[in-house]
């Protein structure tokens, strides 16, 4: 793949010492970009890090420092959100698993550094999902979806009930039972990815995906789902979890063979190309021939490098092309989640409502 | 906190705040202001909730009711019946919890 | 250099081509329109700011747009663009100054969090600033509009900005918006006040806005610390009232009108508390602009 030129956001990803050779002009640009793809806070904290903070002007510093605090602000909200669905399931029996973000921030992981947070995303076993959502509607959860449609589409056909909306707190809580939908052409097993997990030190009844799992649920997120403007955020979180997790004995032996079981090959694929062609991310050749298995065919694979790569590189954020090529990345992460037929009806629902909102 | 909510008359209960660490507050002349790291929210005390407040949080155990009331300066002229529904509000805020005696 | 320096042409031909970069206090925006209301409501109401260069940084990229399609001819609509993003839904073309305004003020609310921003007007004098917080309809831009007529600074109009650092209030004077009877209000009590276009029928009312005072613009650079709470009313029948507020009560106001306290959780509660604890705070009802700016003159001798 040709890296055509770095703009200073990718730039300052690889490596956080260029902010020593920007310019305004530079800054200007990064700001923008970075505030885009939501990895202002992110940039921030990696040139804290490497003590880089004073070399940057003051106007643009400004900026980073209120990314900063913002980014700040959402984790203490997420920490809070966190230990009220505990404290609600509490007397659930069975461990929810903590996904994403939350699960990262928890963990004490080094993605959940500078990390913008929406949502909070858990696992539970598809049996209990009935039982979870009535403890979680009597401490004050409720559905944010309405209509009939949106029920039946998030039930049915995707992995999760309709995201709920705390009635106070306003907050958001997506109860999965999968991590793609059952109608989806991928079907990984979500009761071997909650045996696997991980109990969090200090929390009795939390858990994370096990290290291997964390990395291949995060590939699948990333090229199967529909938040394509997320796309080099989700990258970023690959990219922190290959860098802290994979430095464990037998990470990447297992890796492929666990993607495999999981019918994740052709995500782990793209997820290790991309990962190493966008953000220099160290992953062996051997893991990268492993993960051969799971390759598309030479067309598609061009066809997606254009369509991704297109996405992820931000300075093309201004030109019309790329919404082009987020709308072909957004069909395609449904055509990957819905049966064809389904998928033509759920978009046309979608774009009947947008435009009745916007009248 | 699991089981049955105790009841606030029963003279056999105590009280104590959530730990000081997660509250901050200041007061000017009767009100305070206090903020409750737990759950970020914000509120606006009258003199005897206040007082009350700075009681709970500078306590080294629990606080039986009368306790508190008698800790109370007598200008404030606080009855143990309003103390209890200052601590009775306290836990539907989350500012405050009861322990059996 | 400032925006007055440049011809119309030059300034219409920088809003359509490479943008114009408008210092508003600390903050720079650079500003894109194709549309000739936005370029008179700049020349009107931005003739006395600072322009910056274009290979600097500015804090903001804006960009007022008609969008493509049938609807350019039918009823003309604009967008307001953050980062070449849309942030609201359109409103009718008439709307588009308004809309540049309602746009960045929303920049600042939703990003500036080195500063504690409060929903406030914010007036000064003698180097002390008053504070003026108050949901929409409390009165509060007439009164400022009034205040800075009669020789207060204007420090903001909609956005009081709360430096953490210094604990001062920093100036953001921009255009300051008047609606409804407010606009007729205010060109009788100040006859020199420079007041553009009205535009009716938006969601707040009648629109208009009043150019805010050159020197308050050239000052934008001197921050003042904050002496006065004041809760505007406008309550017909009364002359002009200060009525004694309690700071813990001041304190929720602030905090309630506040944009980003919950942002800052424990440091904003104690700035916060900071901030009040150094100011007399009050509650003010008022109907009678000269009466009020008496009662506001009062209050800032010492």
């Amino acid at each position: 793949m040709s890296r055509e030129r770095i703009d200073p956001l990718l730039g300052l990803l690889r490596d956080p010492s260029a902010a020593a050779r920007f310019q305004l002009a530079d800054w200007d640009a990064l700001i923008r970009s970075a505030r885009r793809a939501n990895l202002l806070p992110r940039v921030a904290l990696d040139l804290d890090e490497r003590g880089l903070t004073g070399l940057v002007p003051e106007a643009p510093r400004a900026h980073l420092e209120a990314a900063r605090v913002l980014a700040a602000a959402q984790a203490a909200a997420v920490r809070r959100e966190v230990a009220f669905i505990d404290r609600a399931l509490a007397d659930r029996g069975v461990p929810i698993v903590l996904l994403k973000g939350a699960a990262y921030l928890i963990a004490g992981l080094s993605a959940a550094r500078g990390r913008m947070f929406s949502d909070v995303d858990i696992l539970v076993p598809a049996e209990t999902l009935a039982d979870i959502e009535a403890k979680l509607m009597l401490h004050g959860w409720a559905s944010a979806k309405t209509s009939a449609y949106d029920q039946r589409y998030y039930r049915r056909w995707m992995h999760e009930l309709p995201p709920l909306k705390h009635h106070t707190r306003q907050t958001v809580l997506d109860v999965h039972h999968a991590i793609l939908p059952t109608a989806a052409r991928l079907k990984p097993d979500s009761a071997k990815l909650l045996a696997a997990a991980f109990p969090v030190p200090g929390e009795p009844r939390l858990r994370v995906l096990a290290p291997v799992d964390m990395v291949l649920h995060s590939a699948t997120h990333l090229f199967c789902n529909e938040d394509v403007g997320n796309s080099l955020r989700d990258l970023v979180d690959l990219d922190s979890l290959l860098r802290e997790l994979a430095v464990r004995q037998g990470f990447w032996e297992i890796l492929a063979g666990r993607a495999a079981e999981l019918d994740l090959a052709r995500p782990l694929y793209y997820a290790l190309r991309y990962a190493r062609g966008v953000l220099d991310t160290p992953v062996p050749d051997t893991a990268i021939r492993a993960a051969d298995a799971g390759r598309p065919p030479p067309w598609l694979r061009g066809l997606m490098d254009g369509l991704f790569l297109r996405t992820l590189h931000p300075r093309h954020a201004d030109r019309a092309l790329t919404s082009l090529a987020r709308l072909s990345l957004y069909v395609r992460a449904h055509w990957l989640r819905m049966p064809p037929l389904l998928l033509a009806q759920h978009l046309a629902v979608k774009a009947f409502r947008r435009e009745e909102s916007v009248g | 906190m699991a089981g049955a909510i105790p009841d606030p008359s029963s003279s056999a209960l105590r009280w104590r705040s959530v730990p000081p660490d997660a509250l901050a507050w200041r007061h000017w002349g009767e009100e305070w202001v206090v903020r409750n790291e737990r759950n970020g929210n914000t509120h606006l005390l009258g003199p005897v909730a206040g007082r009350v407040l700075e009681l709970l949080a500078h306590a080294p155990g629990p606080l039986a009711t009368a306790e508190l009331t008698a800790a109370l300066d007598p200008t404030l002229g606080a009855s143990a019946a309003s103390v209890e529904d200052v601590l009775t509000e306290f836990r539907r805020l989350g500012i405050a919890e009861a322990l059996p005696g | 250099m400032i925006v007055a320096d440049l011809a119309r042409p030059v300034l219409a031909r920088r809003l359509r081509d490479e943008g114009l970069r408008v210092r508003t206090g600390p903050v720079v925006n650079r500003i894109q329109s194709r549309l000739p209301r936005v370029a008179q409501g700049i020349a009107l109401h931005y003739a006395e700011y600072p322009v910056e260069e274009a290979d600097g940084f500015a804090d903001f990229h804006v960009n007022i747009v008609t969008p493509r399609g049938v609807r350019r001819w039918a009823r003309p609509q604009v967008h307001f663009q953050f980062d070449g993003m849309r942030a609201f839904l359109p409103l009718p073309a008439d709307q588009a100054f308004a809309m540049l305004e309602w746009g960045l003020n929303w920049c600042v609310s939703a990003n500036c969090h080195q500063y504690l921003i409060v929903h406030a007007a914010a007036v000064e004098r003698s180097g002390l600033a008053a504070l003026l917080p108050g949901p929409p309809g409390s009165g509060k831009s007439t009164l400022c509009a009034a205040l800075v007529n009669r020789g207060w600074r204007l420090l903001s109009d909609e956005l009081a900005l709360l430096d953490f650092a210094s604990g001062f209030v920093v100036p953001l004077p921009r255009p300051v918006s008047l609606k409804n009877e407010s606009i007729a209000v205010i060109r009788r009590f100040a006859a020199d006040a420079v007041i553009g276009p009205i535009v009716q029928d938006t969601v707040k009312g009648s629109v208009a806005h009043m150019r805010a005072p050159p020197d308050s613009v050239q000052r934008a650079g001197q921050p003042a610390r904050a002496r006065w709470i004041v809760l505007p009313r406008y309550e017909s029948g009364v002359g002009a009232r200060l009525s004694p507020l309690g700071k813990a009560r001041a304190f929720m106001c602030l905090a309630d009108q506040a944009f980003n306290y919950d942002v800052h959780g424990r440091r904003g509660f104690e700035f916060l508390g900071d901030v009040v604890g150094g100011c007399d705070c009050f509650e003010f009802d008022y109907a009678d602009l000269d009466a009020a700016v008496g009662a506001f003159d009062r209050l800032s001798r010492p």
